[in-house]
C-alpha cells in the first residue's frame, strides 16, 4: 500500500454557533498522494471551507484525524504553505518584505541577507517584478494574489493549502492566475512537486488544475465522491475545453453536484 | 500648478486688507505698537511668497495659505476691536501689535518655558505611550481580560485626573513630577483603550493569516497586532494629547515655577493682560506645531492603509 502526504479518516467537525452545535463535516476520508494536485469542490456550506482550516491547523476537529506524513497533525505548521481568499499578505508590509517574512518563518537555514533576493526572484515568477516595494492595498486584487501564491511557493513547503484564492478576482485575471499557478506547479519536475490541496466552488478551475476532484455535500458536508481528472498534462485551457471528453466530464461534476441539491429540496419537480 | 493656483489665492487680498486697516487712526489710548504688527504680517506674507515658490504639493500649499488668510483676519478684525475703534477695554485687550511687541521683548523668557512645558508633556505622553501600548495589547489579547478591562477603563478614565493633583501634590517629591503624572493619567487611559479597541477590532483573518505562518507569541502582539491596530492607538494618543495640553496648563498654574501655565498664570495674577494673552497664543501656537508634527508622524507610519 502506498501511503499518502494527507491521509484524512472519518473526519468529524462541529461548529458552535449561538451555543448549538452543528455538524460541519461527517465521516470525511480521502487521501493525497505525495506531488498531488487535489480539488474540493461543493456548493456553499458544504463545509470546505471548514475542511481546509482544519488542514491549515486553525480548526480542531471533534473526531477521526488528519495525518501528514504518517503523523498526526497538531496545530498549524510551516511545512503548509497558505493562500486565503483575502489578507493573505500583511497589508502594513510591501510585498517584498511579506514574502521575506514568510521565507524567514518556515525556511531557517536561508540566511536574513538572502531574502530579499529569493523573495524578488519569486515576484519575478508571478509577474511582479518591479512591485516589491508597493504595499499591499497599492495593488490590485490580482496582483494580492499574484504575491501570495509568490510568498507560498518562497516558503518552499512541501505541501501548498489554498481557500478560494480566485473567488473575488474578476473573471478575466482570474484565468490568468489559474495557467500561472498551473505552470508554476506543472514546472516543477515530477518528484518535486507539491501536494496541494485547492478549495474551490469553479468547476471548470477544478477541471483545469486538479488530478483529482473530491465532491462534497452539504449538511452535514460528506464526500459524495472522488473523481479522478482524465486529462493529460501539460494542460491547455484552449485545447482542454474543445475535447468532446471534457463537456462530457463537466457534466458528470455538474451532476454530481446538483442531483445531490435536487435530491434534497424535492427530487423531480426540481428542473435543472 | 498653474501660476494662478499658485499665486492668485484670496489670503493675499486679506493681507492687503489688514495693511490698509492700518491706516486708519489710531483711538486707543494705551500704545498700539502698529509697526510691530505690520512687519509681523510682512513676514508672514513674505513666508508664504517664498513657499509659494518652492512647495509642490497642492495640499500642504493651500493648507499653510489657509492658515496665513486666518491669521490675517483675526489680526484685522483684533485690531479694528481694540486700536482702531476701541470697542473692547484697552487694559483687557492689548493690541495685537502691542502682544507682538511683548512677545519680542520676552522672547527668550517665552522660549525656556515652552521648553520646559514640552519636555514635561513630553515625559509624561511617552511614559504612558510606552505603558498603555503593551499593557493594551496584552489585555486586549487575552480574550479573558479584554471585558472587564473595558469597564475598568471607563471607570479610570471618567474621573477628570485634575484631581489627583492633591494627591500627586501630597505623595511625589517635587511640582514638576505632579505635572508629569497629571500628563501621565491623561495620556494613559484614553490609550489604553484606543489599543484595547485596536486588538478588539483587528481582523479574525489576518489573524488566521499570521497563525498559519507559526509566529511566535511577541512577534503576534508586535509584529501583527500592533500594526493591525495603529490607527485605533493613534486615536487614543490624538485624544491624549489634546488633554494633556489643557491640562498641562492648569497642572503648571500649581506651584510651577517655570512652562507657559505658569507664564500665564503669573501675569494674570499681576493683571498684566498683554502678557496673559501672548502667552494664551504663544500656547495656542504651539499646540498648533506639535499636532502637525504627530499627524505627519501618523501619515508617515499609517502609509500602507489604502
Amino acid at each position: 500500500m502506498t501511503t499518502n502526504k494527507i491521509e484524512i479518516k472519518d473526519l468529524t467537525v462541529n461548529y458552535i454557533e449561538n451555543k448549538k452545535s452543528f455538524n460541519a463535516l461527517h465521516d470525511v476520508s480521502f487521501g493525497v498522494g505525495k506531488g498531488e494536485f487535489v480539488s474540493v469542490i461543493g456548493a456553499s456550506g458544504c463545509g470546505k471551507s471548514t475542511l481546509l482550516s482544519v488542514l491549515e491547523g486553525l480548526y480542531a476537529p471533534a473526531g477521526g484525524s488528519v495525518q501528514i506524513d504518517g503523523k498526526e497533525l497538531h496545530g498549524t505548521g510551516t511545512e503548509r504553505g497558505v493562500v486565503f481568499q483575502h489578507y493573505s499578505l500583511f497589508p502594513w508590509m510591501t510585498t517584498r518584505k511579506n514574502i521575506e517574512f514568510g521565507i524567514k518563518q518556515s525556511r531557517h537555514d536561508v540566511k536574513r541577507s538572502e531574502r530579499a533576493k529569493i523573495a524578488d526572484e519569486f515576484l519575478t515568477k508571478v509577474g511582479l517584478s518591479g512591485f516589491g516595494s508597493k504595499y499591499p492595498s497599492q495593488l490590485s486584487g490580482g496582483m494580492q494574489q499574484r504575491a501570495a501564491i509568490a510568498r507560498a511557493l518562497a516558503m518552499n513547503t512541501e505541501i501548498l493549502l489554498m481557500d478560494e484564492p480566485f473567488s473575488a478576482i474578476d473573471p478575466k485575471n482570474r484565468v490568468l492566475l489559474q495557467e500561472l499557478l498551473l505552470k508554476l506547479w506543472e514546472g516543477d519536475g515530477l518528484d518535486e512537486r507539491k501536494t496541494v490541496v485547492f478549495v474551490t466552488h469553479d468547476i471548470d478551475e477544478a477541471i483545469l488544475l486538479s488530478d483529482k476532484i473530491v465532491v462534497l455535500t452539504a449538511h452535514p458536508g460528506t464526500v459524495n465522491e472522488v473523481v479522478n481528472v482524465p486529462f493529460d498534462r501539460p494542460r491547455r485551457r484552449d485545447d482542454l475545453v474543445k475535447t468532446e471528453e471534457y463537456g462530457k466530464f463537466r457534466n458528470k461534476l455538474l451532476s454530481l453536484l446538483y442531483n445531490d441539491i435536487a435530491e434534497r429540496i424535492g427530487g423531480d419537480e426540481v428542473v435543472l | 500648478m498653474t501660476i494662478k493656483k499658485r499665486y492668485l489665492r484670496i489670503a493675499h487680498l486679506l493681507f492687503i486688507a489688514l495693511l490698509l486697516i492700518q491706516l486708519l487712526p489710531d483711538q486707543s489710548t494705551k500704545a498700539v505698537y502698529t509697526s510691530y504688527l505690520v512687519r509681523f504680517a510682512v513676514g508672514v506674507e513674505v513666508i508664504v511668497l517664498a513657499a509659494s515658490a518652492i512647495i509642490k504639493k497642492e495640499e500642504s500649499l493651500a493648507l499653510l495659505v489657509d492658515i496665513a488668510g486666518f491669521v490675517y483676519v483675526l489680526l484685522a478684525v483684533w485690531s479694528l476691536a481694540t486700536a482702531k475703534y476701541n470697542y473692547l477695554n484697552d487694559l483687557l485687550f492689548p493690541a495685537p501689535g502691542k502682544v507682538i511687541h511683548q512677545f519680542v521683548v520676552d522672547k527668550d523668557k517665552i522660549f525656556i518655558n515652552i521648553k520646559s512645558s514640552l519636555r514635561t508633556t513630553l515625559k509624561g505622553f511617552l511614559l504612558a505611550t510606552a505603558i498603555a501600548v503593551p499593557l493594551g495589547l496584552f489585555v486586549g489579547w487575552s480574550a479573558r481580560l479584554g471585558s472587564a478591562a473595558t469597564y475598568i477603563t471607563k471607570f479610570f478614565s471618567s474621573i477628570p485626573p485634575i484631581v489627583y493633583i492633591p494627591y500627586g501634590i501630597a505623595l511625589l517629591p517635587t511640582f514638576k513630577s505632579v505635572s508629569v503624572f497629571v500628563i501621565f493619567l491623561a495620556t494613559f487611559w484614553p490609550v489604553f483603550a484606543g489599543t484595547m479597541s485596536g486588538v478588539l477590532g483587528v481582523d479574525k483573518k489576518i489573524i488566521d493569516s499570521a497563525k498559519v505562518l507559526n509566529v511566535s507569541k511577541p512577534e503576534m502582539l508586535f509584529r501583527v497586532i500592533l500594526p493591525a491596530s495603529l490607527q485605533q492607538i493613534f486615536l487614543g494618543c490624538n485624544q491624549g494629547l489634546s488633554v494633556s495640553f489643557i491640562l498641562l496648563t492648569s497642572a503648571e498654574m500649581i506651584g510651577a515655577k517655570d512652562g507657559m501655565g505658569y507664564y500665564v498664570k503669573y501675569y494674570s495674577d499681576f493683571g498684566d493682560y498683554t502678557r496673559t494673552i501672548t502667552g494664551l497664543l504663544v500656547i495656542g501656537f504651539v499646540v498648533i506645531g506639535v499636532t502637525f508634527l504627530f499627524n505627519k508622524l501618523q501619515k508617515r507610519l499609517l502609509r500602507w492603509k489604502p
